[in-house]
């Protein structure tokens, strides 16, 4: 056996991911838990503040919530999307019966080549994308474009003003509603936003809120309707409420619209949509 | 069948809702006149006259009658500012394509008939509205709303959409759709075996629902039980075809004397009308109504 480069532990260099690496040292630098630590804090402190007050506060990183975050961020609106899962992106990874590929109708397909997504023809009207891939290029994509996210926190109330406007949202951490209340009582804490959008799917959160307080009242969805429900989603994006937006599977929920299956194209045009309505809003203002 | 005419009316008055494309209305109002010897005039978009200021009030009223649950007891909604402006741009576009909404049949046709009569009923105008949009009504047999492809009475409703939607495609479609087959796929694999929105046969097969709405205007009774008739109930898209593409005959043999004396007994039967001023042949018609 033939060595061409020194090994581990001998006196020469290693090639580690390209990089020139001397042996005799170690590969990272050395830093303390503590520096560690406060790197974390301050990191999450100094956006989190930053974000107390935003323009638009997303409730919901599912594909609506990412696509309304992007289009917006791209025109330099102060954006935080609030996600109570670990991970972003929601439905978007996987399409139907937990298969990774994803289905957009035409003109969805659009968005994907803007995205730099790749996809493929399945038959005449509908593509099909790796969800794994889509995801992630649209998590980027919203990332890139300067959307900040508060993951593992779930949205918990509205922030109401005059004329019951809304302006925010409270929010906890997403652990503290699975603990027993006689274990912990965390009290929630609330970000104030010029506008806040429900992408939070058919659970259409925020919107159930102004419900429990007789604000509005929602229909419910009905049956899965693929062909018809996209479109129908889509014409009924928009401001619900003054100051809430609701975008994707909240849609059909608020106005009891057919059910959308899984296809992705209505959710990233409804996102789109409910970016127009609130760029045009903010213009107004 | 019921055979007793109540009025022959003057004229056959064809309204237009939405996108319709597929279906060409003087074609179908042509056949109309032939069949029964009574003149059709295309009205054009039912909301072409309908003001500005009114329009925020049928808005609203259109967005509260949607059926929002088939399964269960119809009640009035209170929609939403959203809904009430989806309904706005529905309106006001003539060329609106959207759909899928399922609205109530009754109040509807209750809608439309008080934009087309304003409250004068007038059975000298066999009013038919052919819409783009989805309306069903409540069935008594198994408790639920059905989407419809025609609702008959003053004026008619006829629904495109409803003619792809409500009649049943073939069972194993559904089967192979609830297996997770995409639609499109099916639609490929079915191709021919029912009726696609815009669809090149939905002319000649709305003929057949035209008719259906002109004999319910005359007898209140619009359907036959012979499967080979234009005017059969269908509620499968293979007898929906076979009725009206494949039967064979065009109306059975007791629909065919009906129609033929019917067109025997109009005044319009000559279409002599054509070749007299519009004046003329108001006076005509005023004249004949009045001798009745």
């Amino acid at each position: 056996m033939t060595h061409h480069e020194p090994l581990l532990g001998m006196v020469g260099y290693k090639m580690i991911g390209g990089i020139k690496m001397s042996e005799k040292k170690p590969i990272f630098t050395p830093v303390s838990e503590k520096e560690v630590t406060r790197a974390i804090v301050a990191g999450f402190a100094r956006q989190f503040i930053e974000y107390v007050e935003s323009d638009c506060l997303i409730i919901g990183g599912g594909p609506s919530g990412l696509m309304v975050g992007r289009d917006i961020a791209l025109k330099g609106v102060k954006t935080l999307i609030v996600e109570r899962n670990n991970y972003i992106g929601g439905g978007f990874w996987i399409g139907g019966y937990l298969m990774n590929k994803v289905t957009v109708r035409e003109p969805g397909q659009k968005i994907l080549e803007e995205l730099g997504i790749p996809y493929e023809k399945a038959v005449k009207g509908l593509y099909v994308a790796d969800g794994p891939h889509a995801c992630s290029k649209l998590i980027a994509a919203a990332c890139d474009a300067g959307v900040k996210f508060a993951n593992m926190t779930i949205f918990d109330d509205v922030v109401l003003r005059k004329g019951n406007q809304v302006c925010g949202a409270v929010v906890n951490w997403t652990p503290v509603q699975a603990l027993p209340r006689e274990i912990t009582c965390v009290d929630p804490i609330a970000l104030e936003s010029k506008f806040v959008v429900d992408s939070t799917g058919h659970d259409a959160c925020v919107v159930k809120k102004l419900e429990e307080r007789g604000i509005l009242k929602t229909s419910g969805f009905g049956a899965m309707w693929v062909e018809q429900s996209e479109d129908l989603v889509v014409e009924h994006t928009g401001e619900a409420h003054p100051g809430l937006i609701v975008t994707g599977m909240a849609v059909a929920t608020t106005y009891g619209l057919p059910r959308m299956g899984p296809t992705f194209g209505g959710m990233l045009l409804s996102g789109r949509r409910g970016a127009q309505v609130i760029l045009k809003k903010m213009k107004k203002k | 069948m019921n055979d007793f005419i109540h009025h022959i009316p003057a004229w056959i008055d064809l309204y237009k809702e939405g996108d319709l494309r597929s279906l060409n209305l003087q074609n179908l109002g042509r056949y109309l006149e032939e069949k029964t010897g009574v003149p059709f005039r295309h009205q054009g978009n039912i909301y072409k006259k309908y003001s500005e200021k009114k329009l925020e009030a049928l808005a609203k009223k259109f967005a509260s009658i949607k059926v929002k649950d088939p399964g269960g007891k119809f009640s009035l909604g209170v929609p939403l500012r959203a809904e009430i402006d989806y309904e706005r741009r529905r309106i006001r576009n003539p060329g609106w394509k959207v759909f899928g909404i399922l609205y109530e049949g009754v109040l509807y046709q209750k809608l439309v008939s008080d934009l087309i009569f304003e409250g004068r009923l007038s059975l000298d105008r066999c009013s038919i509205l052919f819409t783009n949009q989805l309306f069903g009504t409540w069935d008594r047999d198994n408790w639920r709303y059905h989407a419809r492809v025609s609702l008959y009475g003053f004026p008619s409703l006829i629904s495109i959409v409803g003619l792809v939607e409500a009649p049943a495609k073939p069972k194993e479609f559904y089967l192979r759709k609830q297996m997770g087959t995409p639609i499109e796929s099916l639609k490929e694999e079915y191709e021919g075996r029912f009726l696609d929105h815009g669809d090149s046969r939905m002319t000649e097969v709305l003929k057949g629902y035209a008719m259906q709405a002109f004999l319910f205007h005359l007898t209140g009774d619009p359907f036959c039980e012979d499967r080979n008739c234009r005017l059969f109930n269908s509620h499968w898209q293979a007898e929906v075809l076979h009725s009206q593409m494949d039967g064979q005959y065009e109306f059975c043999p007791r629909h065919e004397a009906f129609i033929k004396e019917l067109k025997d007994r109009s005044p319009f039967s000559s279409l002599s009308y054509l070749s007299t001023s519009c004046q003329e042949a108001d006076d005509s018609i005023t004249r004949i109504v009045n001798s009745r």
